[in-house]
């Protein structure tokens, strides 16, 4: 009996949720503003500082383990957000390629074809490293020296987000996106 | 017996309906050249209209037992499972159509939930209790549930992954998801009930709610296969250089 309720209600879910898509999927738009604004609202240093090795090392020899898995989770949920925002910075720069790929100039559309595939694969390594660091919150202990590429190789990657950041912002006084 | 022909009507006018009107989207499609875009729902379409025939005559026909009848409405309903997981594989592939990544992983993702979906049927219909002759029927049932879930979760997939990933659908691929989602969903629910509730009343009211989702559902089909595709949003004073320049920055930092 109980069963066969929980599959009614998964499937009530289901609906609402599907419901919910229908309705939202009118509203959404390109926007390049919006990718513009994710990324410059990542702040590279603070986020450099939360998946530094060394800054934890430092942490753990000066706190008490118990204070240090405070501190610790509450860092891998501040990293958690940053690499959040990085995803849908992504998931926007997506939307931006799609709508470069109907272009009539065949340049911009061969550029929004690797613009996508990047922006999807940039998407799904920051869900890779957003369930990595969801780790570092419910287990503090977790050594982040084996962190995900997007969070490994983070020098670099900050780097070219800081010239991402300045492409954006050059771009909100150029692109604006209407719809049709 | 005013209420019971009253109910009996309302049954039959909600069996046909949505195969009339299917009639209608198969002519949206054969109008509007969609069955090439959509083999698959094209062929979806036509098999539910022939089925629907095959099933309403032989529900009046005097010499067809309730058994020889059960077992054409068991096999019809295997392949339009079949058929339905075909729908979502070709409205996925159109979903993912512009990234050659997400279409080979997505293709990969549902070739491993039809292979589950299959073992699952036939443990299912080996070991389900009953007796010989009612066996093979009940596994058939099980198997229909299972479906209705995995279809369920396919769709739901489908749309959460598009929401995350920025990917814009196509009006009528759109349509079709939404439509096969509301359908598997209420599909799951009466199916449900149905193993739970066994008597007469609450299987007629169960198939009245199926029936009137159907009907909803093929008029959200006729309904987005109808409208016009909506014009993209286009970018406005954004040179080619720009786009590249974004395109760089991003593949530089994927790969870092």
């Amino acid at each position: 009996m109980i069963a066969a309720w929980t599959l009614v209600a998964i499937a009530f879910c289901a609906l609402g949720i599907v419901g919910y898509f229908a309705l939202r999927s009118h509203k959404r738009r390109p926007d390049v503003e919006k990718a513009g604004q994710a990324l410059q609202s990542l702040d590279i240093e603070a986020f450099r500082n939360l998946v530094d090795s060394a800054e934890e090392d430092f942490l753990r020899e000066h706190l008490s383990p118990r204070k240090f898995r405070e501190v610790q989770r509450q860092r891998a949920w501040a990293a958690l957000l940053y690499a959040w925002e990085a995803g849908r910075a992504a998931s926007a720069l997506a939307q931006l390629a799609q709508t470069a790929q109907r272009s009539s100039d065949p340049e911009i559309v061969a550029s929004g074809v690797q613009l996508a595939e990047n922006a999807f694969r940039l998407r799904l390594q920051s869900l890779g490293a957003c369930l990595y660091l969801l780790g570092g919150v419910v287990w503090p202990d977790l050594d982040t020296r084996s962190v995900p590429p997007l969070v490994d190789h983070y020098d670099r990657a900050a780097a070219t987000m800081r010239r991402l950041g300045r492409l954006s912002s050059g771009a909100h006084g150029l692109a604006r996106s209407r719809s049709a | 017996m005013l209420g019971a022909n009253w109910h009996y009507v309302l049954l039959l006018f909600l069996w046909i309906t949505p195969h009339v009107l299917l009639a209608g989207v198969a002519g949206i499609l054969w109008k509007r050249c969609l069955y090439r875009e959509l083999p698959c729902f094209t062929a979806f379409v036509l098999f539910e209209i022939a089925e629907f025939i095959l099933l309403f005559t032989l529900r009046f026909v005097p010499g067809v037992t309730k058994e020889q009848y059960a077992y054409i409405f068991s096999a019809t309903l295997l392949l339009s499972i079949a058929l339905r997981l075909g729908v979502i594989d070709e409205v996925s592939k159109d979903l993912f159509r512009e990234s050659q990544f997400l279409k080979v992983s997505a293709s990969r993702l549902l070739q491993c939930v039809a292979v589950a979906l299959l073992g699952m049927g036939v443990i299912l219909a080996i070991y389900s209790p009953g007796d010989n002759s009612a066996r093979w029927h009940s596994g058939v049932f099980v198997v229909n549930r299972g479906a209705a879930m995995v279809q369920c979760g396919l769709i739901l997939s489908l749309f959460v992954f598009s929401r995350f990933l920025g990917l814009s659908w196509r009006r009528p691929a759109f349509g079709i998801t939404l439509g096969l989602g509301i359908l598997t969903s209420m599909d799951l629910a009466t199916s449900a009930l149905r193993a739970e509730f066994s008597g007469e009343v609450i299987r007629d009211f169960l198939n009245l709610l199926l029936t009137g989702a159907s009907s909803v559902c093929v008029l959200l089909w006729i309904r987005y296969l109808l409208a016009p595709e909506v014009e993209p949003a286009s970018l406005t004073l954004i040179s080619g250089d720009e786009v590249k320049a974004w395109n760089t920055e991003l593949q530089q930092l994927v790969r870092d």
